[in-house]
């Protein structure tokens, strides 16, 4: 892995890049051909990607740290314990997206697809800056960090506002209701749960930026913010699935 | 009243609050509805509140629990009167047949939940850690039996607050099952009637929110009951000085206190009448009770989510030296394979009880077929979680079972590697078989033979754990105390569930099946076989390990040879009727069919089983104080808990301990299972 800053950082570009076109190229398969399989190959692709660069899951084995007592150890049981509870989400994530297939099979709601495309790159973009805020804060560097956990706090409140503030009036508009059809209620509760999470994982970034901010964290010890970080990735891994599924997939239905 | 005992004072206190209670109740009813009606939903719920708050004051004063419980209600007023605002401003209904509306109610039970836990202070800590404060890292009890009605962050005190919950709600559930058993016990209604009334309820309906609500509290009940003893048991297994996360172990108890409450108040608030799976359309149109049970198990379940997470953090991080997977206590095996179904597969019930609730608050149509919804998508979600749940039930109480035996043969353990794989194989086969609960609900066909036969695949790791038992009794030196007792009648009880089971499994035989007594007689056959017994021989096994005192032996196998054969008595009752065509869920049934003298007995079983658990409270309180000492090594355990005296010092083990054998050598000589170290150097 990467040993210095410059090189970590170099490695969360790349893969921001990747992301980045990945994403674009899904929008252009799904409006280009009908090609299924090969937007949810692309989805579990992107996945991999934060999984392993962003979320760095191979932490969960590379703990050789003897000490019970030791500050390493205790982070190795605290990150144990947040996969977990990421698992556990995951369920309600992958519950959700088991209704919208057993409901809607391949239609989707009548929906914007170019704001869909807008606000997931809100929320990648955010994920490249969390990114940096985690490579500053291991390498000490506490005003880079600031800066990015700033930045990316910034993107998460545009995210949550172009969701709920602009799609859901917008989808009103199109017909798309809660209480209209069985599209519509399953729209507005994937995204809803989703934008809940977004909004928890803002609240966590406050913390960390505020106990940040008063030097609470140091290159050796930051556990708060490998948390939040891991969190705010998640988040973006369940968006990663759930906007082929709102916005790529299947044909249009009206209402 | 400063010398007064505090438990007369508590009782004392439970009455004047539950009549206080009762009149507010009455009277705010009164004023919002201009008549007077004596068996108003909010006298009922109020009289509860009052009465349980009360009780609690007299006994601990104002803290911990009491606090919370009024914090709870102050909460809940004003989340309702905050919603009723925002309704009277956008000129909706304000105030209906219960006080408040529907989403009122649902908010302010949501905000008298977080409020609770405030007011217990399970969410101090990690307040003070947002706000980058930092804390002990481990709070020191008062001593004394105080701590137990307050936040505590010790292992075994939070053990035995969930042991003596579940006792209490398991309490509640019997009473309600006792109360619709008496009317079955004839057919025609004899007091359930249509003329009865009762917080909104006519006799029928009051029927069915009985029979819905046993269902679940039991289950709230089993999941506080197996929680409270890995809990216990599992960091002593273990050898470590606590869980992995102490505030998250308390915050996962306390949770569950106001979900209980919520749960209760479902029975004054209008009932419902889905039985405790909730299917749609029925409960999107059952009365408001229905809102309080879906949110009572929705809470309940993060309960059983963060405990299953801080359970496997636990033995996967904090084992002792030399304690390696195969060398760890079965029942760590058993606590791992319940944890991975209660981590994952809790959220699925909590989002289909979610769903439906969004239907009701908000419209949204996902299982109304008018919208384009699909009610048996319901049923997929709610099935994935509560088939599996079943083996959450009954897995820890396996491996009791499995832990207690070669205690009481003096043998090893047969096929250790087997048992631990076969707990494992049934928790991931176990996810496998959901869809069996609805071959007649009208799903695709050709989903029913796999579903059959994924079914009928979970029978062979259960058979691997009979076999194993089996051939650890066989030719050992048996004795059979009270705990073994229960070992035993488990291991019979289960057995029936067991073999009553295919018959459910199989799609041809289960179209008859479905939906009657039969059902529920595998059912409790299960439950008590996997749950109710090996939980009664773990309490009667560790008690004097908690208490440093033995509960009596002779009430003990009182208990024992009153429940066993007035229990086998009252599951074979309810199979026969079942396989003559007596349907489930009912208040009542033709006297043609010929069931009566059947149901005669099935009652007078029940009241059996009833009187059995009361002599064991007895037993159990009585004992806490005047049982006879047992400060050592009661039963000669090789395990690790037993090798220190009773009752268990604060932080566990003054000395660690690392493994150096096999756990269940019983009787080979000069076999050592853990050997402690002099110093506290590499405590693990």
């Amino acid at each position: 892995m990467a040993h210095n800053k410059q090189s970590a950082l170099q490695q969360g570009l790349i893969i921001f890049i990747f992301l980045a076109v990945l994403t674009a190229l899904e929008f252009f398969i799904a409006i280009a051909m009908d090609a299924i399989a090969l937007l949810i190959l692309v989805a579990l692709v992107k996945a991999g990607l934060v999984v392993y660069y962003y979320m760095h899951i191979y932490r969960l084995s590379s703990d050789d740290e003897e000490n019970p007592e030791s500050y390493r150890y205790k982070t190795g049981t605290n990150r144990l314990g947040l996969w977990l509870f990421l698992l556990s989400d995951a369920f309600v994530f992958g519950g959700l997206a088991v209704a919208r297939f057993n409901l809607l099979g391949l239609t989707r709601p009548h929906l914007s697809q170019e704001l869909g495309l807008l606000v997931t790159a809100v929320l990648l973009i955010s994920s490249f800056f969390m990114n940096r805020a985690e490579v500053s804060m291991e390498h000490g560097d506490r005003k880079g960090f600031l800066v990015s956990t700033g930045i990316t706090l910034a993107l998460g409140l545009a995210f949550l506002a172009g969701v709920v503030g602009v799609e859901w009036p917008g989808a009103i508009r199109e017909g798309v209701t809660p209480a209209g059809s069985a599209a519509g209620a399953i729209f507005f509760m994937m995204t809803g749960m989703h934008a809940f999470h977004v909004l928890t994982g803002v609240i966590f970034l406050l913390v960390i930026l505020r106990n940040g901010a008063r030097g609470l964290y140091s290159a050796e010890k930051h556990w708060g913010v490998e948390a939040a970080t891991v969190y705010w990735h998640f988040v973006d891994v369940v968006w990663i699935f759930f906007y082929p599924a709102l916005y790529l997939i299947g044909a249009v239905i009206v209402g | 009243m400063k010398t007064m005992n505090p438990v007369w004072r508590g009782l004392a206190l439970l009455l004047a609050g539950g009549i206080s209670g009762y009149f507010i109740g009455l009277g705010l009813d009164t004023l919002v509805s201009k008549q007077v009606n004596f068996t108003a939903p909010l006298a009922g719920l109020f009289s509860l509140l009052g009465a349980v708050t009360a009780f609690f004051f007299g006994l601990v004063g104002y803290h911990g629990v009491t606090r919370g419980l009024v914090f709870q209600t102050i909460g809940t007023l004003i989340g309702g009167f905050f919603v009723t605002g925002i309704r009277a401003l956008m000129g909706l209904e304000t105030f209906g047949n219960f006080f408040f509306t529907e989403p009122a109610w649902v908010f302010g039970a949501l905000v008298g939940t977080l409020s609770f836990l405030a007011g217990v202070g399970a969410l101090t800590d990690w307040f003070k850690w947002a706000l980058g404060e930092s804390t002990p890292e481990h709070h020191e009890d008062e001593p004394g039996w105080k701590k137990y009605f307050q936040l505590s962050l010790d292992h075994k005190v939070i053990g035995v607050q969930y042991t003596v919950t579940s006792i209490a709600v398991l309490g509640f559930g019997g009473i309600f099952a006792l109360i619709f058993r008496t009317e079955l016990a004839a057919s025609q209604l004899q007091f359930l009637t249509t003329t009865f009334q009762a917080f909104d309820q006519n006799g029928l309906q009051f029927y069915n929110t009985l029979m819905s609500l046993h269902g679940m509290l039991m289950i709230v009940s089993i999941l506080l009951g197996i929680a409270g003893v890995m809990n216990y048991l599992i960091p002593l297994l273990i050898g470590a000085q606590d869980m992995a996360f102490p505030r998250l172990n308390a915050f996962s108890f306390w949770i569950a206190v106001p979900a209980a409450v919520l749960l209760l108040s479902a029975l004054f608030l209008g009932g419902f009448d889905t039985g405790w799976t909730g299917y749609p359309p029925l409960s999107t149109r059952s009365p408001l009770g229905v809102q309080m049970f879906f949110l009572g198990v929705f809470v309940a379940g993060w309960s059983s989510i963060l405990g299953a997470l801080n359970l496997i953090a636990s033995v996967v991080r904090m084992r002792a030296r030399g304690m390696t997977a195969f060398r760890m206590p079965i029942f760590a095996w058993a606590a791992i394979a319940t944890s991975i179904i209660a981590l994952t597969a809790t959220q699925l019930i909590g989002l289909s009880f979610q769903l439906v609730m969004f239907q009701r608050l908000l419209g949204m149509g996902f299982f109304d077929p008018a919208k384009g919804g699909n009610p048996v998508l319901f049923q997929h979600l709610f099935w994935f979680y509560s088939h599996p749940a079943v083996y959450v039930f009954v897995l820890p109480g396996l491996g009791v079972i499995s832990e207690l035996l070669p205690v009481f043969v003096r043998k090893p353990l047969f096929g250790y590697r087997w048992i631990a794989m076969s707990s494992l194989g049934i928790a991931l086969v176990g996810f496998l078989v959901w869809a069996h609960h609805m071959f007649t609900s009208g799903m695709n066909e050709y989903l029913r033979v796999p579903f059959m036969y994924s079914t009928l695949l979970v029978a062979v790791p259960t058979g691997v754990k009979f076999f194993s038992w089996v051939a650890t009794l066989w030719q050992g030196k048996i004795s059979t105390p009270t705990p073994m007792l229960f070992v035993l009648g488990g291991i019979i009880v289960f057995l029936m569930g067991g073999l009553s089971g295919p018959p459910n499994a199989t799609v041809s035989t289960d179209l008859h099946l479905h939906d009657t007594y039969f059902i529920v007689g595998h059912f409790h056959d299960t439950m008590f076989g996997g749950y109710i017994f090996p939980f009664f021989a773990a309490l009667y096994y560790w008690f004097p390990k908690a208490t440093g005192r033995r509960m009596s032996e002779k009430l003990g196998k009182l208990h024992f040879w009153l429940m066993t054969p007035s229990f086998l008595v009252l599951t074979f009752a309810m199979m026969r009727v079942g396989l003559l065509g007596m349907r489930r869920r009912i208040a009542d049934y033709d006297p043609a069919l010929g069931f009566d003298l059947s149901h005669l007995i099935m009652t007078v079983a029940a009241y059996l089983i009833f009187t059995s658990v009361v002599i064991f409270l007895y037993n159990f309180f009585h004992s806490m104080k005047y049982g006879e000492k047992a400060e050592g090594n009661v039963w000669e355990s090789r395990s690790p808990e037993w090798q220190v005296p009773s009752p268990m010092p604060v932080h566990n083990y003054q000395h660690a301990f690392q493994v150096v054998g096999e756990p269940y050598d019983y009787g080979l000589p000069g076999s050592k299972y853990v050997e402690f170290m002099k110093s506290q150097e590499g405590k693990g």
